[in-house]
């Protein structure tokens, strides 16, 4: 009962709130949301919607390779986009791909931003030598570009565990890379809204209050820094998502027997020249598409949250 | 025994070049539901007086001597761990500006029920019942809807109130009020000033208020302290200082004030402005913008002298002191 009219209110008061007023008046915004929407939607619900399961080697036949889209000659109506050259169904691939898209792009951002909560918070709220070591760390770690250290890891894991070892843990070894890569990014903004928290009167009264220096961190300071974080976090997807598709086309990412969207881009470009485009082009405009909603719909948001704190 | 002694309180700011001597040898006593004034121009060392006794200045500045006697223990000497036991259980503090010090992004109930949790072993539900009889006691409208507020819902007054509420939540021994009415209107000052005072004397709360408005601490307090370049220049009973100021710049302030019923007048200014920490002047802080200074003054720091029950560091106050005695003395 009580929680009811709690979550009403919550409700109430989000239906009030300046963030859905600007949604509301902006028409990329709820555009951006409504794309990024359906396709987040269509890629986890894959294994419903996809006609095709592309993972299943069993159903897959080489005679179908290379299909062309339904409005072309030559096409098969059970391929609405096509084949790739193995055979599979595009449209399913590319609903598959997105999936592995999506979790690499969440999945290195929740890490990012864990890290970079953690380390930002500590190194603006207690300064001194641990800022400094802090930042330091983040100075060299960003000196590196993502790419390169990915290469380099993604490398060695690939000559040391096998092809087929490593595309098991694929998924799990890019979202560590791309994740620990980016994490000063966000410290960096934790660390700048801190500093700028720190010195504000609720700050001095909750020591007042005889609170421990975690609790004063974590439950009074970051709440107070979150929006920073939104916006950055939003923006660091999309830049995930395009690290990902980069590694996979340089063969270093996602195994083409899982495909991402970067692998499969990458599959077909071998056959682009032969006139199979579709392979390649298809799921290289969804990834555009994608990333693009995301980086309007972070546009957005910092727009709204915070219009001096963070410039891109 | 007194509930708060501090004891030759020295505080410096450690910077480049030395240490700025922020407060000096600073002593004083609060009795158990005591009302003390602490004033002085901005830069005298008030607010540090504050953060120090509760052991919370911020780097660079440390305590480098003297005690802080709570119930008889030294809070200078004390472990972070003993000292949180204290801060807003025991000690509480309101500050200036209401706008700032609630936390803007947690609800009123939440940052009342928290800090009752801090410090005692409470169920939610039973916390939320101590705040809602706080907010009561403030005289907030409408208490129980102000719980699931946010700071940014009330307004400047009501906010002050609910600072108020927190501050006697744990019913603290002491409350340190950092000029608690500055940021708000004529009106809602004397309102909140009242409602403090009232509070206070209920619940026999020792009250520590730090303000420049002499009018406040004529009304309120029972004693006070006149600050000046990090040291106590006069101290004693309210009353007396106030009808009778001994030190030129305790003088010089109660001039200061605007009188009602003069229109026309020009308002006194105490020539000069406060010294920065790093070009405090030799010998009495005061005496270049003293007009009785004398090169005594310049060269040596005066000792406290005591006229009826007001403690003066002054060497013409001693001056004329010594010669009243003289004179009684010819005469008998």
């Amino acid at each position: 009962m009580t929680t009811a009219t709690a979550n009403a209110s919550r409700w109430s008061r989000f239906r009030e709130s300046f963030l859905w007023y600007s949604f509301k008046r902006d028409k990329v915004a709820i555009v951006s949301f409504v794309v990024f929407v359906l396709i987040a939607a269509a890629a986890f619900l894959a294994p419903l919607l996809a006609p095709h399961d592309p993972y299943d080697l069993a159903t897959i036949n080489i005679m179908n390779s290379e299909l062309p889209p339904v409005w072309m000659d030559g096409s098969d109506p059970s391929f609405p986009l096509g084949t790739d050259a193995q055979g599979r169904d595009l449209l399913s691939t590319i609903l598959y791909g997105t999936r592995v898209s999506l979790l690499i792009g969440f999945g290195a951002v929740i890490l990012q931003a864990a890290l970079g909560i953690l380390f930002g918070l500590l190194a603006g709220y207690l300064g001194g030598r641990v800022d400094s070591i802090l930042m330091r760390i983040a100075d060299v770690q960003l000196s590196f570009s993502t790419l390169m250290v990915a290469i380099i890891v993604g490398a060695v894991f690939k000559a040391s565990f096998g092809n087929l070892m490593f595309g098991e843990i694929a998924i799990y070894l890019l979202i560590l890379i791309i994740g620990v890569a980016e994490w000063p990014q966000i410290a960096r903004t934790v660390r700048a809204s801190v500093l700028a928290e720190k010195k504000k009167e609720y700050v001095d009264a909750a020591k007042v209050m005889g609170y421990r220096t975690n609790r004063i961190m974590f439950r009074h300071i970051l709440p107070n820094t979150l929006s920073p974080i939104f916006v950055i976090g939003t923006v660091q997807i999309a830049n995930a998502i395009i690290s990902e598709a980069a590694l996979s086309f340089l063969g270093l990412g996602m195994p083409e027997t899982q495909p991402s969207l970067g692998s499969l881009i990458k599959s077909g470009f071998d056959y682009i020249q032969s006139g199979s485009w579709w392979i390649t082009l298809i799921p290289g405009l969804v990834l555009v598409v994608l990333v693009l909603v995301i980086n309007l719909l972070g546009d957005w948001l910092r727009d709204v949250m915070n219009p001096r704190l963070y410039k891109g | 025994m007194a509930l708060l002694e501090v004891k030759n309180l020295d505080v410096r700011f450690a910077v480049r070049g030395g240490d700025l001597k922020a407060l000096r040898k600073i002593s004083f006593s609060l009795d158990k539901g005591e009302r003390l004034g602490l004033v002085g121009e901005s830069g005298a060392g008030k607010s540090v007086a504050a953060f120090s006794i509760l052991n919370l200045i911020a780097r660079p500045g440390y305590i480098a001597g003297g005690e802080i006697l709570f119930e008889g223990k030294n809070l200078a000497a004390m472990s972070d761990r003993e000292l949180r036991k204290i801060r807003g259980n025991r000690i509480a503090m309101i500050f200036q500006d209401p706008m700032m010090t609630l936390n803007p992004v947690l609800t009123i109930g939440n940052q009342m029920v928290e800090a009752l949790k801090a410090h005692r072993r409470i169920s939610t539900r039973a916390a939320r019942q101590i705040a809602l009889d706080r907010l009561k006691q403030v005289q907030i409208p409408s208490p129980d809807k102000r719980l699931d507020q946010y700071p940014h819902e009330l307004s400047g007054g009501m906010r002050q109130r609910v600072i108020i509420a927190i501050a006697l939540l744990l019913d603290p021994e002491i409350i340190i009020a950092d000029e608690p009415t500055t940021a708000l209107d004529v009106t809602i000052q004397a309102e909140i000033m009242a409602l403090l005072l009232e509070l206070c004397e209920q619940r026999n709360v020792a009250l520590m208020l730090i303000t420049h408005d002499l009018g406040v601490v004529s009304q309120v307090t029972q004693n006070m302290l006149v600050m000046y370049a990090g040291r106590i220049i006069e101290q004693g009973p309210t009353k007396e200082i106030i009808n009778d100021a001994q030190h030129p710049y305790t003088q010089g302030l109660i001039n200061a004030l605007p009188q009602m019923g003069e229109p026309g007048r020009r308002l006194y200014q105490i020539p000069g402005a406060m010294p920065s920490l790093n070009r405090i002047p030799s010998g009495c802080p005061f005496h270049p913008r003293c007009q009785f200074a004398t090169d005594l003054c310049k060269q040596e720091m005066p000792e406290y002298v005591t006229s009826g029950n007001v403690d003066v560091a002054c060497h013409e106050v001693r001056k004329l002191i010594e010669e009243e005695q003289q004179q009684r003395e010819m005469t008998s």
